[in-house]
């Protein structure tokens, strides 16, 4: 059962997010009735799964507000802000309640029964919170009892026990539904000493009036759809239980040995009404899974654990399959080269698949961006509309978990800082409403993702002046534009107090900075005063491959990625040793170097050649000398761990076919370094 | 096993650096593979060694010879790399130390460990757990969570430069021992 109860929880979570998500829509497109279903669809399946799994508490809170919409959803009530507030409170409370089951800690219970007490408001009612079953929803003034009366045979099979399914709660939830008489059968039980107490020999007919369609009934019995026959047809389309001969007639097959079927109860009530018209007959479509969850079959949920695992064991693949096409070229057996080229496709197909698997659209995180916008907007007095472009961009799972919360931030302070009150918008001459644009694109391997406002801006000046005054740099130094957005990701930058009177930003820069270079992430801030700003973060496509280019430097390999690579060039070993100003020309055009060996203190190379490899680095090109390129390769990124987590310059190792081990570069941040040595080694000498 | 059944265990991996004698808890010992190439990290500390494939995982390698103090050593064919788990920071972590040689796996009873020499030892005693007396050999047990521990990767470098100001490098520790017994 617990298990079960766990499954549940994970879909409620899901019905309460689509819940949220499609609450947030309507507040744009209120008339949308698309929109209405969606949330009254949410709300009934965490109805029912919540009673089914003896979250009592939720499910009747969950029924007030269905109840709620409902009468939107009939076009009783508008949706409006105020609603839309509550519904929104009601979710947040739905969240507290799916953690706490029943046992509610007294802060709950009160909101409880505030929120409670607000959504019967709504209904027109000033019941109290337990009002319990049986609202009836006539806060339209509209008295006319609209059920419609339904007839439906449940037959379990015999072994139902077996999976823990307790028929009676299946009835209890109709039972929820409306108005219901329940018969049941029991001339199957046999005598005692025959009878297997595991194994069910009830039947059912039920009578059920409600306003609920047909696939409500469906929904009902969902999860037993295999293990029993169940029929379910329309008897009529009045509430039969206002009509007392039918009642009375009901008493009577209730006390009665054998089913009636459907046939006979709808000559009852054909004889009742004396109608020829049975207009309404029932449709004869056999029993099938409810509409709402028809969306969901052509895709199935798996625990993230499962593909972190799937994604270990195939990067385990490749490193394996290295091995293989390695030592088949070193056999010279063309069969067995043959094999490790199959093999060599088969694992390039299914690393691609298995990492098509471990991504997710950014869509996914939308949902709390938008709830910070509005909530935040909200109580700081700023109209603010939030739009997304690109939400179907792809990313790794495990970076979108870590993504999440640095872009809150970021969001965060676009409306605490960046976009200012309606007021002072206005007098700056720009519309009431901010603007804040998520974007996220691809860019060759890499995703990029913008949040652009169109505030106040930054002004780079202002930065500069904190900065100097915070002894980050002398005021003589002369500082790209980058260079001085940059410093607002400084730590000492961002814990200066007062900090939103200079430039309005910085707060926490630095720990998002930080975050981000966990999932090899970089950000960038670019702002024009009085226009805005736009925060851009650039992500590796997958955590654990990266393309790259395998380079021998003495006795070790490295893999360059191939995204920061330019070109490669053949240089004599004489040009680009004992150089004084480590420059060389490259196609024309003066490129510094890095010598690797040297920069590494491993001995000169006695090779008479060597190859610069070209890297891109910020705006321009930089060389690397190494001994020489080797190839392409598909390196698995592993984490070198702790000991060396102060080794910035190599971001991880891979294995390599022949089972030794190579390291990965993370070129920006070793020539990031090589360049502060040479500073270091320049004042020295000054 | 949980770690208290762990620690009920008296069994220890005892291994050879120079002339003396180490050992290593049980507990802690994963496994003893040969020395192999050894990929080299560029611009760390000179005792971590770098990087090998361990059954598909990248395992660091410290050279414990140059992380003691001691000289650097020709790997000989009895060199070997012993696999440890060790406690950092709250963190299981895995990690290869080189030794001159692996000896072999001892008993050693609760009541047979002397507290360690607090003085004259070359070794920061904080990294030893205590001394036993095997035969007539002393046997210096590691406490390899504290040698290991990431803090103490760049005290113990500036220590054993202090111990071996301090005394002449020909000492041996059943020396100090001794002479610590005599002070008794």
């Amino acid at each position: 059962m617990e298990k079960f109860t766990e499954k549940f929880i994970e879909e409620a979570t899901d019905n309460i997010s689509n819940l949220e998500d499609a609450l947030l829509k309507l507040e744009n497109d209120p008339g949308s009735t698309d929109l209405v279903e969606r949330v009254f669809r949410s709300m009934h399946s965490l109805k029912g799964g919540g009673s089914m799994f003896g979250f009592t508490k939720l499910s009747d809170f969950t029924h007030h507000l269905e109840n709620l919409w409902d009468n939107i959803r009939e076009g009783h009530l508008q949706v409006n802000q105020g609603l839309l507030d509550i519904t929104l409170q009601a979710v947040d409370h739905l969240k507290v309640l799916l953690k706490e089951k029943d046992e509610l800690s007294p802060d709950t219970e009160t909101t409880h029964k505030n929120l409670t007490v607000q959504v019967m408001k709504f209904l027109g009612e000033e019941n109290t919170a337990d009002a319990g079953e049986g609202v009836s929803d006539s806060s339209s003034g509209d008295s006319g009892d609209d059920s419609k009366t339904y007839y439906i045979y449940f037959d379990p099979a015999e072994n139902i026990f077996d999976d823990g399914t307790n028929p009676l709660f299946l009835l209890d939830e109709l039972n929820s539904l409306g108005q219901c008489k329940i018969i049941p059968y029991l001339h199957r039980i046999p005598v005692l000493h025959e009878m297997e107490p595991v194994k069910c020999y009830t039947y059912w007919e039920v009578i059920l009036a409600t306003q609920e369609d047909e696939n409500a009934i469906h929904d009902v019995f969902i999860f037993v759809q295999e293990q029993a026959e169940i029929n379910v047809h329309l008897l009529s389309n009045t509430n039969l239980f206002n009509n007392s001969s039918f009642l009375e007639q009901l008493e009577q097959q209730a006390s009665g040995e054998k089913d009636l079927g459907f046939e006979g109860f709808r000559d009852m009530v054909d004889g009742l009404t004396a109608k020829e018209d049975s207009a309404e007959v029932a449709d004869n479509r056999p029993a099938k899974g409810s509409g709402s969850k028809e969306s969901t079959i052509s895709s199935i949920r798996v625990e993230s654990e499962k593909i972190d695992h799937m994604m270990n064991l195939v990067s385990e693949l490749v490193t394996t399959q290295a091995r293989l096409s390695l030592r088949a070229e070193q056999l010279k057996d063309s069969e067995l080269e043959g094999i490790a080229e199959n093999v060599q496709k088969l694992t390039r197909q299914l690393r691609d698949n298995a990492f098509d698997v471990a991504l997710v659209p950014v869509e996914t995180m939308l949902t709390r961006f938008q709830r910070l916008v509005r909530d935040l907007s909200g109580s700081l007095n700023k109209k603010v509309n939030f739009t997304a472009e690109g939400t179907d961009t792809e990313l790794d799972k495990n970076i979108i978990e870590k993504l999440t919360d640095p872009l809150l931030h970021i969001i965060r302070n676009c409306i605490d800082h960046g976009i200012e009150t309606p007021e002072e918008r206005s007098k700056a001459g720009k519309p009431e409403e901010g603007k804040i644009t998520f974007k996220a694109f691809y860019s060759g391997a890499s995703v990029h993702i913008q949040v652009h406002d169109d505030g106040k801006g930054i002004d780079p000046e202002k930065i500069r002046k904190k900065a100097v005054e915070r002894n980050l740099i002398s005021p003589e130094a002369s500082l790209s534009r980058k260079e001085i957005f940059d410093l607002t990701f400084h730590p000492g930058f961002s814990t200066a107090e007062n900090i939103t009177d200079v430039s309005g930003r910085g707060v926490g820069m630095d720990v998002v900075k930080r975050n981000l270079g966990e999932i090899r992430g970089e950000v960038e801030i670019d702002s024009e005063p009085g226009t805005g700003t736009t925060i851009t973060v650039k992500l590796p496509l997958t955590l654990s491959i990266v393309d790259g280019l395998l380079v021998q430097i003495a006795e070790s390999k490295y893999v360059i990625p191939l995204s920061a690579v330019d070109k490669i060039y053949a240089v004599k070993h004489s040009e680009v040793v004992d150089h004084f100003n480590n420059l060389i020309v490259l196609d024309g055009e003066r490129t510094p170097f890095f010598n690797l060996r040297e920069e590494f203190h491993l001995p000169e190379s006695e090779n008479e050649t060597e190859e610069i490899v070209a890297v891109r680095y910020e705006e321009t090109r930089v060389g690397l000398v190494v001994d020489n390129v080797i190839g392409e390769y598909q390196a698995v990124l592993k984490s070198m761990g702790k000991m060396y987590k102060e080794q910035e310059m190599i971001s991880g190792a891979t294995i390599l076919g022949d089972g030794t081990v190579a390291l990965v570069m993370d070129t920006n941040k070793m020539i990031e370094k090589f360049s502060s040595y040479q500073e270091d080694r320049n004042s020295i000498v000054e | 096993m949980n770690k208290e059944e762990l620690e009920q265990i008296t069994s220890y991996l005892t291994f050879k650096l120079g002339e003396e004698e180490f050992a290593a808890h049980v507990s802690r010992v994963l496994s003893i593979m040969e020395m192999t190439k050894i990929t080299q990290i560029p611009k760390t500390p000179g005792y971590m060694k770098g990087v090998i494939n361990l059954r598909g995982q990248v395992l660091p390698v410290i050279d414990t010879r140059l992380k003691f103090g001691m000289s650097a050593a020709e790997y000989t064919a009895n060199t070997c790399i012993v696999v440890m788990e060790v406690e950092v920071g709250g963190e299981n972590v895995q990690v290869g130390t080189i030794v001159d040689s692996v000896q072999e796996v001892l008993e050693i009873e609760k009541d047979q460990i002397q507290p360690p020499p607090t003085i004259g030892n070359r070794i920061k005693s904080e990294f030893i757990y205590g001394m036993a007396k095997i035969e007539d050999k002393f046997i210096m047990i590691l406490d390899m969570d504290k040698v290991f521990s990431a803090e103490e990767i760049e005290d113990v470098q500036a220590s054993t430069e202090r111990g071996r100001q301090q005394q002449p490098a020909d000492e041996s520790p059943q020396e100090a021992v001794n002479e610590k017994h005599e002070a008794e």
